[in-house]
């Protein structure tokens, strides 16, 4: 319950805030943008080209999201209260972390089309497998991302710090992403790269694990 | 935590380091100068004896990064934070000769600087990855200083097997997962791992008096015995 409560007051900032969501939206389209002038604009390998695009749009953008709602909870003293209340750290991770992961799925959908459109890959026939991956990365990006906002919370230049950690850590994941989409729009199946379904699988599991053992540490630190 | 550093440490301290010395001096002499030449790569294939210890002592100095900061968040004694930091910045130094060395190697061997294959991409990512956890260390002030950093070096060790057994998990590994030396040379190698360990133990021990002398200047005291 705690979880669902700590998501429905997430969601609740995020729909508050709709400007920032639709400047999220706008630096996404802007990233796919200029890499799909870099690339083209004859593509060599188009399916290759815009599955890079599409997530690296979504892993740059997504930094941004991430310390979104930190930052309203530091402003108005929420991210406090929310302790006070001895609420299980987990739980109150795990709200945040579905939180992001659905900030992630709408930038997800607003992206696919235009990357589609722009290198002109993709049909309905493969999309809901390019879901399933999406699912798949965007877990591993929120459950990761979720518990090093917490670290780089109350830092200076904690979007720069956030990427220096994130980043790395989720070039797997993102390499992941990138070989499966590509491998689906272009050949239709994701057969020649099965293996990368469970090396994410392994991320995001560990992203998880990690955060239940750990996250009560970080907000003790914080008090 | 009222004890000075004691006079133990400072006589071995000198010890240490003339050994660590004396060791790596013989090892780059049997290097150079004992082990046979390699036919295929010849004088190049030299690099061996001190990228293949760098890289263990890159391992072993995360690893105690990661043991260290365990017993930290066990036991919050500030001693579990001064070896994890200090092990994990010496062992940044081993990491970057690694990653020089490196390409020296591939130049001659795959004939280019660089490639992105598995192993050289999974320590590219450790190095970069360790790189943030001083930053953030280093942007961090107060009480929350220690706790965010056993943190991470808890989530980075994630890394570490990923590099050790990338070249049986990725297909295209130009790196061998054996290697086949004649008796001397891998006497010379064995040799070269000693003695860069040895090297490790005593750059490590210099930074952890450095952070004891460190936190006795905060605390305005004596310098403190790390415990």
């Amino acid at each position: 319950m705690t979880a669902l409560r700590v998501l429905a007051k997430d969601l609740r900032l995020h729909a508050r805030d709709a400007r920032f969501i639709a400047t999220l939206s706008l630096f996404s389209l802007s990233l796919v943008l200029i890499l799909s002038v870099a690339f083209g604009p004859f593509f060599r390998d188009p399916a290759r080209e815009a599955s890079a695009t599409l997530w690296a749009a979504l892993f740059f953008a997504g930094v941004l999201g991430l310390t979104r709602a930190l930052d309203l909870e530091s402003e108005s003293g929420g991210g406090e209260a929310l302790r006070l209340t001895g609420a299980d750290p987990f739980a109150i991770y795990a709200g945040k972390t579905i939180a992001n992961f659905l900030l992630m799925a709408v930038l997800f959908v607003l992206l696919l089309p235009c990357t589609s459109i722009f290198f002109d890959v993709g049909n309905l026939a493969v999309l809901p497998t390019v879901a399933g991956v999406a699912a798949l990365a965007l877990i591993g990006y929120a459950a990761w991302g979720t518990l090093f906002a917490a670290l780089a919370r109350g830092l200076k230049a904690r979007e720069l710090l956030l990427s220096i950690l994130l980043f790395p850590t989720l070039i797997p994941l993102w390499i992941g992403a990138v070989k499966l989409t590509r491998s689906l729009w272009a050949d239709g199946t994701i057969e020649p790269v099965r293996d990368w379904v469970k090396i994410m699988v392994v991320i995001d599991v560990l992203g998880l694990a990690l955060a239940a053992w750990l996250y009560e540490v970080i907000q003790e630190a914080e008090e | 935590m009222s004890s000075t550093i004691p006079g133990w440490w400072s006589k071995g301290r000198a010890i240490l380091w003339t050994v660590a010395v004396l060791l790596v001096a013989g090892s780059l002499y049997a290097a150079f100068a004992r082990a046979p030449v390699e036919a295929q790569m010849g004088v190049v294939q030299k690099i061996v004896y001190i990228h293949v210890p760098s890289a263990t002592v890159t391992l072993l100095a995360f690893g105690l990064t990661f043991a260290a900061s365990i017993a930290f968040l066990a036991t919050r004694a500030w001693m579990w934070d001064a070896v994890a930091a200090s092990s994990c910045e010496v062992g940044m130094v081993f990491a970057t000769i690694v990653l020089v060395s490196g390409p020296l190697w591939a130049r001659s061997a795959w004939n280019t600087w660089w490639t992105w294959e598995p192993r050289l991409t999974t320590f590219l990512i450790l190095w970069l990855l360790y790189g943030g956890y001083h930053v953030v260390r280093a942007s961090i002030a107060g009480g929350a200083k220690r706790t965010v950093s056993a943190v991470l070096g808890v989530v980075l060790f994630v890394n570490l097997p990923i590099v050790w057994k990338s070249v049986e998990w990725w297909r295209g590994s130009l790196h061998p997962r054996a290697v086949t030396m004649t008796g001397e040379m891998r006497t010379v190698l064995t040799l070269s791992m000693l003695a860069w360990v040895v090297f490790f133990a005593a750059a490590f021990q210099e930074r952890l008096r450095l952070e004891a002398m460190r936190k006795a200047a905060e605390s305005g005291g004596a310098p403190e015995a790390p415990r």
